[in-house]
């Protein structure tokens, strides 16, 4: 059975009240799960990272470093996710075969190949109406990235409006959360009597699904209005803004384990810039510099509070860079050998999947592209990912069917 | 596969508004449904004001309509709002979100492609000439360059423009069987996607060096499309000529080697083949014995005032999903044609059917009414642009404009003077882009926006002139509650409201603005407002 019963079937509930029983939202949260996507802008380089090749004519400069699992080495620069390794899986052969960093992101964060003539919905709002329940005052789906922050539709796609992700630009909250100064909680709920009032009397007798959608978001609204903190990370023990690092990363991943902990259910971040054509390994001294203890801190805490055998973790890019060295000591973009990191919700543990040669230039062994990683997300998460999406006006799989799940990913 | 058309309905020299009623209540009489009452003056011309001029009515409108006595003031409102300058603005934004879907402009300016459509609508230009401008248009001629934004801006990207002609000007959307036959409708075959793809497959967005601006959309001579089943492991390619959905193939002429072209392609250069396989499209699609444009824009119609398609979803016509009114679709696509895809001739006969003038209301003690049955009107959420229009009509913002602009006040420069009001409402309640519109959904950010956004609260503030400001003015509860009904929802007050709100206004003597205030937020927040019911 699919994940997305769950949701439709409470859909239904919700459409007549707002309250669930405590028990049975006890049972939802036991069951919950999240997602926590890294996007690392620019396509970071699987050489310095998850596969490295050292002492060869493509490997740079750094070295292998021995992780916590036996066998697997990844780049020095990564010595705290070292030691993490025995919570994440590894998958080397990644051939998307899409260098542009446009179709790159669209292939890797919807599973399917940029369409002029059709959108699909991203990875998070995928999550967003499959998995996150209908009635939480929270929002589904949560960037975090450097700069702006606003609503990105496009995201939905088809999907609509409502699972669209929720920018928090810099770590400021979402747009028009607090209440305005001079408008009192008794003046607001003042207001909102006469709202009610009013509803009470034009749906007695017209009362529809979009009457209800339109009353929960209210609710919703007022809900997350008096839980406004859930996005102040300075509201976090300042041990922990230490170990994460006073950095906008580390404190967008502090963020991110605040809104998971307080029961988001899709937060994705953003880190930049990895497009390094020119001097590659002095940028990824720094990018990874900057990204290895906050992600390494946060993989720790989710799995010391037991949240990450609920909590599917990616780490992914647009691409990778290509193993010949430029002559401005760059790599530029490489999408046909490349890794990608996940971890949790009940996959495998200290796996590697996928292997490329002794170069780099090539997979040789169980090569996958985005479609299966896709696949491999929902299927992680409890969602039949084969099946037609529920709820829409026609027949759209959830995932491309001309791909299928990693299957010895998944436990 | 040719459409196979319902028997013919006997010959009826009834007005078309007067048939469409008789066909839905012999449909309704057959199913034992009771309909909804008719509306109520005040549901109908809240009703007729945002489907005809995407606006509420002010409040002398109102109160005009109210107290008219007359038994056709119906039918005159619908004429005259028919005529207005607003109708033809309101249908230039229903049919720029229809056929560009919000997306951004590239190659032509938003404002110039509005300005052709509400010229067009403000002409009643009819809808066979309006897609045959579109479907013709290249750019280059400067007097239609605006109608070939439907090509320019989606980059002439042939699978993107064949899947928008079959949805857009056919009600077919064939995107699934772009890569196999569609799995689940039989009507929907390969061949037909990539016979109109063939349209296109030759086209492309063509920069001229010299004025990098002026993009045409430009044809090459040679190119064939060929499609095989993913479904059927080594089939061979099969090649597809032009051709509609269900029709033959074009039969094409032939030339030597060296002579394909009028122009010959060369740097720089924009090609002009001797035989343009696109220009065969004005040709064969917008026409009146095309069985399925003539119901798709019948459909998309009924719709648009109904609130539902007689086939529903608009773009999904065929054997699998047919007509809730089959003889009723026929029937109205025969007649839009006969009538020369007259668009407001046709909106008029709508408007006034019974079955348009329903109460949203459901009848005392019935739960629920299908849907398709059309024995209730339906509740319409309002686009975003309505919404923005209809808060600033209730909040009394638009009369504040009016006034300012005193003897220059037209349409035009009121709307100039709305437009950046409404922009914040279009990014917020709009779909995403290059979308079709969705089903209704409320995100947190629209209603947080609602709730705490400064944009609305200026305008319920006390500014002069607006409502909060006229209001404040007003001694008298039921005088108070008299003019925000009629302001805001575009009725009277119930008389259980005006005790409501003489008691919420005695509580809060001593800080009546604010409470005014709220009341207007109240009621601007409200399931009545947020509605076309």
């Amino acid at each position: 059975m699919m994940g997305a019963t769950v949701g439709g079937g409470l859909a239904h509930v919700s459409g007549l009240s707002n309250l669930i029983q405590p028990a049975v939202a006890e049972e939802l949260a036991a069951r919950q799960k999240r997602v926590l996507i890294f996007f690392l802008a620019g396509g970071v380089s699987q050489l310095e990272s998850w596969d490295p090749k050292p002492n060869t004519d493509t490997g740079g400069p750094f070295r292998a470093i021995p992780t916590s699992v036996p066998g697997i080495h990844i780049s020095e620069l990564l010595p705290l996710t070292a030691q993490q390794m025995h919570r994440l899986n590894l998958v080397r052969g990644v051939n998307t075969a899409e260098d542009d960093h446009g179709k790159g992101a669209v292939f890797m964060e919807t599973g399917r190949r940029d369409s002029p003539a059709q959108r699909y919905p991203a990875l998070g709002s995928v999550v967003s109406r499959l998995v996150a329940p209908p009635t939480m005052a929270l929002p589904g789906y949560v960037h975090i990235q450097p700069g702006g922050g606003g609503v990105n539709k496009a995201d939905a796609a088809f999907l609509g409006p409502k699972f669209a992700s929720i920018t928090i630009g810099n770590g400021q909250p979402p747009a028009y959360l607090l209440r305005p100064g001079d408008l009192t909680p008794a003046a607001d709920q003042q207001r909102n009597d006469v709202r009610l009032k009013a509803n009470q009397r034009f749906t007695a007798r017209r009362r529809t699904a979009e009457t209800e959608a339109y009353s929960a978001s209210y609710e919703q609204a007022r809900q997350l209005v008096e839980r406004a903190d859930v996005f102040d990370v300075t509201k976090e023990p300042p041990q922990d803004q230490e170990r994460y690092g006073s950095h906008d990363f580390g404190r967008h991943c502090l963020l991110a384990r605040r809104l998971l902990e307080q029961g988001l259910t899709c937060v994705k971040v953003t880190h930049t810039n990895y497009d390094s054509h020119s001097e590659n390994f002095d940028f990824h001294i720094e990018q990874l510099g900057e990204f290895d203890r906050p992600f390494a801190t946060l993989i720790d805490d989710l799995a010391q509070r037991g949240m990450l055998d609920s909590t599917l973790v990616v780490v992914m890019s647009e691409f990778g860079r290509t193993p010949n060295i430029n002559h401005l000591f760059g790599r530029d973009h490489w999408s046909k050998a490349w890794s990608v990191a996940l971890a949790g919700c009940g996959m495998q543990k200290g796996a590697v999947i996928g292997k490329t040669n002794d170069n780099g230039t090539a997979v040789v062994d169980r090569e996958v592209d985005a479609r299966n990683l896709f696949h491999t997300y929902l299927r992680a998460l409890g969602v039949d990912s084969t099946a037609n999406y529920p709820g829409l006006n026609r027949p759209i799989p959830i995932g491309d069917p001309a791909g299928d799940a990693i299957q010895e990913l998944l436990a | 596969m040719p459409t196979v058309l319902s028997p013919a309905a006997p010959p009826s020299t009834a007005p078309l508004h007067e048939v469409i009623d008789e066909r839905i209540g012999v449909a309704l009489q057959a199913k034992g449904i009771a309909p909804a009452a008719r509306a109520s003056d005040a549901e109908f011309l809240r009703r007729i004001y945002l489907d005809l001029t995407g606006s509420i009515p002010t409040l002398g409108q109102a109160q005009a309509f109210l107290d008219d006595k007359s038994p056709v003031k119906r039918q005159q409102l619908v004429d005259r709002l028919l005529n207005s300058p607003e109708y033809a603005r309101q249908t230039q934004r229903v049919f720029d979100v229809t056929l560009m879907e919000r997306r951004p402009a590239k190659h032509v300016p938003q404002a110039q492609w509005e300005e052709y459509l509400r010229t067009s609508f403000a002409a009643n230009k009819p809808w066979d000439v309006l897609v045959r401008e579109i479907v013709a248009a290249d750019g280059a001629d400067a007097n239609l360059r605006p109608a070939a934004r439907f090509y320019l801006d989606r980059d002439g990207e042939p699978n993107l423009l064949a899947r928008d002609v079959g949805r857009l000007f056919l009600g077919r959307d064939m995107q699934c069987a772009q890569c196999h036959d569609h799995p689940l409708v039989e009507n929907y075959l390969q061949a037909d996607y990539y016979g109109l793809l063939a349209f296109f497959n030759r086209s492309f967005v063509f920069t001229p060096k010299t004025e990098p601006k002026a993009v045409v959309f430009a044809e090459k001579a040679e190119g064939d499309v060929a499609f095989k089943s993913v479904f059927v492991d080594g089939a061979a390619d099969q090649p597809a000529r032009p051709h509609l959905p269900g029709e033959k193939e074009i039969d094409e002429p032939q030339f030597e080697k060296g002579q394909e072209y009028a122009v010959a392609p060369a740097d720089g250069v924009r090609p002009v083949p001797q035989y343009s396989r696109r220009s065969q499209l004005p040709v064969l699609l917008p026409r009146g014995d095309n069985v399925a444009f003539r119901r798709n824009i019948a459909n998309r119609l009924w719709a648009l005032m109904i609130g539902r398609g007689l086939v529903h979803p608009l773009d999904m016509h065929h054997a699998g999903n047919p007509p809730s009114h089959p003889a009723l679709l026929d029937l109205l696509g025969e007649r839009i044609a006969a009538m020369g895809f007259d668009i407001k001739a046709f909106l008029r006969e709508l408007a006034l059917s019974e079955t348009y003038q329903r109460s949203s209301e459901l009848p005392p003690g019935v739960e629920a009414l299908p849907p398709d049955s059309f024995a209730v009107a339906p509740l319409k959420p309002l686009t975003a642009e309505q919404l923005a229009l209809a808060a600033l009509q209730a909040t009394g913002i638009t009369d504040v404009q009016r006034a300012a602009l005193g003897p220059a006040l037209n349409e035009a420069a009121l709307d100039e003077k709305l437009a950046g009001n409404i922009a914040p409402f279009v990014s917020i309640f709009a779909g995403p882009a290059a979308q079709p519109e969705q089903d209704f959904q409320a995100t947190l950010e629209q209603t947080l926006f609602l709730s705490n956004g400064s944009v609305l609260r200026s305008w319920i503030a006390p500014q002069a002139g607006n409502l909060a400001d006229r209001l404040n003015r007003i001694n008298e509860a039921p005088a108070v509650a008299e003019h925000i009904y009629l302001c805001v929802l575009s009725r009277r007050p119930a008389a259980e409201e005006v005790v409501e709100l003489t008691t919420f206004l005695q509580a809060r003597a001593h800080d009546r603005p604010a409470a005014i205030q709220g009341w207007i937020w109240g009621l601007l927040a409200s399931d009545e407002f947020r509605f076309n019911h």
